[in-house]
């Protein structure tokens, strides 16, 4: 029972990396694979406020997400700037320079790993109330960037990504969009985070690393990318199918490549038989109801 | 303060190629001037160097006495500095519609902390901008595709949706690049009346367009511009009865 906790558990700290990931790469047109930094900021340093500051493990995740958010705003300032390709490299770059300040810190637990994180439920509460938590900050997640991409802000991002110089030229900030855009997706993955530490109670580096990223594009491109419903779907099945295969008993030897096997397969499954993802979105932006009212007044 | 766009010693080249060469042009509030000159004279080149898309070697812009020298291009715009281009720049993935409402001098959904904040100033603003856009496009005669995906509209609306998504700035200048060019028939009339309305509620214009009656039904003067200079400014009757003009836009 409490491995399906567990799974329950990362499969909705999943939906929100792929749909804040899916918000930043699909709807903001922001080349970056290096997300899992986030996550790992927003989960250190909510794990660190409380372990060793003594905040409350609340506040601490809502800090260890607003972390997260300026350390992205950093990045994103000076990339932005120069070329849409920059932020790729400057995003590696900070992804890697991170997780080597981690491995060579005492005060993260370097290498090894970060211990004893509090846990926000008390000792022998029901771990059902933990999934109950984790899905409703995934829904609320999904339902405020699908509010967001389907109003007026959706139709400016798509605007930008359709042609950034008539856009801006019509006197919309694009810069200032990408690195509000880039932020709310990093502020939700070290939301994330927050919510990872203080029920795993464990964190090391190796968590977040680049393998973390081919994952979450994985998750987000078989889902389909700019749909709402596909990055929930492409968390769930490949967070899922390469957990479910460990209920087949199988040695340990032939586990670990049986799920690496499955997940690429997958994604070359989905490569071919279906580009466009599980759930494709439509080439055309669609606003939410006042474009049905204006229709009918028409 | 002198009203309207005033460009003072505007200098640009690319290479070997001189694009703006000390240019001077004064654009008065009202008066609608017809840019002219052969293929690479630099009037494109003169529109992107004003609205800051392509930044000078040297000299100045100023908008009703605001100088725009390193402003951003949205900076400018909001400013009330507004253009069309040459090669559309429409957004694909957009209705007619939600092509001009991104067009608002002050766009309410830009900002997400403030769309977060206050959803409900936003949508106010935003209803005001659909009135306005629906407006625009009823008088140019496209109310009728407003819900049209842009992309699937016939090329000739299409060019009108460009003028239309400019006009949403309720510009204080508009600059315009070659609007006719590939459009027959009823965008003549059009546009023609869209940019009359505009120069008589003092609305500094610019017409860049190849289409010399076009350009004489239109404007209250023309300007001959030949490698990035301005030569010759005058009546459009005037400048196109020019013997040695002429030599120069035919390349003879
Ligand atoms: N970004 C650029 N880089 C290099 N050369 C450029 C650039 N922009 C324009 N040019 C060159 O500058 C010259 C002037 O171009 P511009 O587009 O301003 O001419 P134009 O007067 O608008 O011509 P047309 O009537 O054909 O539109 C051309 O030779 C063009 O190739
Ligand atoms: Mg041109």
């Amino acid at each position: 029972m409490e491995y399906l906790y567990t799974l329950a558990i990362l499969m909705a700290l999943y939906v929100i990396l792929a749909a804040s990931f899916n918000f930043v790469i699909g709807y903001g047109g922001l080349i970056s694979i290096a997300h899992p930094v986030f996550y790992a900021i927003g989960a250190y340093a909510s794990a660190l406020l409380a372990r060793d500051a003594g905040w409350p493990i609340p506040l601490a995740i809502v800090a260890g997400a607003l972390v997260a958010l300026l350390a992205s705003i950093l990045v994103a300032v000076p990339s932005v700037r120069i070329s849409g390709d920059y932020l790729l490299i400057a995003s590696i770059g900070f992804q890697l320079g991170v997780l080597e300040a981690i491995k060579n810190i005492g005060w993260t637990g370097g290498a090894g790993g970060l211990t004893n994180i509090p846990a926000l439920l008390a000792p022998g509460s029901n771990h059902a109330i933990y999934v109950a938590l984790t899905i409703a900050v995934a829904i609320a997640t999904v339902v405020l960037l699908r509010w967001i991409s389907r109003g007026p802000y959706g139709r400016a991002m798509s605007a930008m990504r359709d042609d950034e110089l008539a856009f801006a030229a019509l006197g919309r900030n694009a810069l200032a969009m990408k690195v509000a855009i880039f932020a709310l997706g990093s502020g939700l993955a070290g939301l994330a985070g927050g919510l990872y530490a203080h029920y795993f109670r464990f964190l090391a580096p190796g968590q977040f690393d680049i393998l973390q990223s081919a994952a979450l594009l994985t998750m987000v491109v078989v889902g389909g990318l700019r749909s709402t419903w596909g990055p929930i779907l492409g968390a769930i099945v490949l967070e899922a199918l390469p957990q479910a295969i460990t209920f087949l008993d199988l040695p340990p030897s032939l586990l670990g490549p049986l799920q690496g096997i499955l997940f690429t397969g997958l994604v070359l499954i989905f490569m071919f038989a279906r580009p466009q993802g599980l759930i494709p979105a439509g080439d055309i932006w669609r606003g939410r109801k006042a474009m049905a009212t204006d229709a009918r007044r028409a | 303060m002198p009203a309207g766009l005033e460009v003072r010693g505007l200098c640009k080249r690319f290479g070997g190629i001189v694009v703006a060469d000390a240019m001077e042009l004064d654009l008065a509030p009202g008066r609608i001037v017809g840019l002219i000159g052969p293929n690479g004279a630099g009037k494109t080149s003169f529109f992107n160097l004003v609205t800051g898309v392509v930044r000078p070697d040297g000299g100045r812009v100023s908008l009703d006495g605001r100088a725009l020298t390193g402003l951003h291009i949205h900076q400018r715009a909001r400013l009330g500095l507004s253009r069309t281009w040459q090669n559309l720049r429409l957004f694909p993935s957009l209705s007619v519609l939600d092509n001009l409402l991104i067009g608002a001098r002050v766009y309410p959904g830009e900002s997400l902390p403030a769309l977060i904040a206050g959803p409900g100033r936003l949508r106010r603003a935003e209803a005001a901008d659909r009135t306005q856009a629906l407006d625009i496009l009823e008088r140019m005669g496209l109310a009728g595709v407003a819900h049209t995906d842009v992309a699937s509209v016939p090329f000739g609306q299409q060019k009108l949706v460009g003028v239309a998504r400019a006009l949403m700035n309720e510009p204080r200048c508009l600059l315009l690049d070659e609007p006719m060019a590939g459009v027959e028939g009823h965008a003549y009339e059009a546009i023609q009346d869209v940019v009359r309305r505009l120069a008589a509620r003092g609305i500094a214009v610019c017409v860049v367009e190849h289409n010399v009656a076009f350009i004489r039904d239109l404007c209250d003067e023309g300007v001959f511009m030949f490698a990035g200079k301005v030569l010759a400014r005058g009546s459009v009757e005037d400048l196109i009865a020019d013997p040695r003009l002429t030599e120069l836009y035919f390349g003879t």
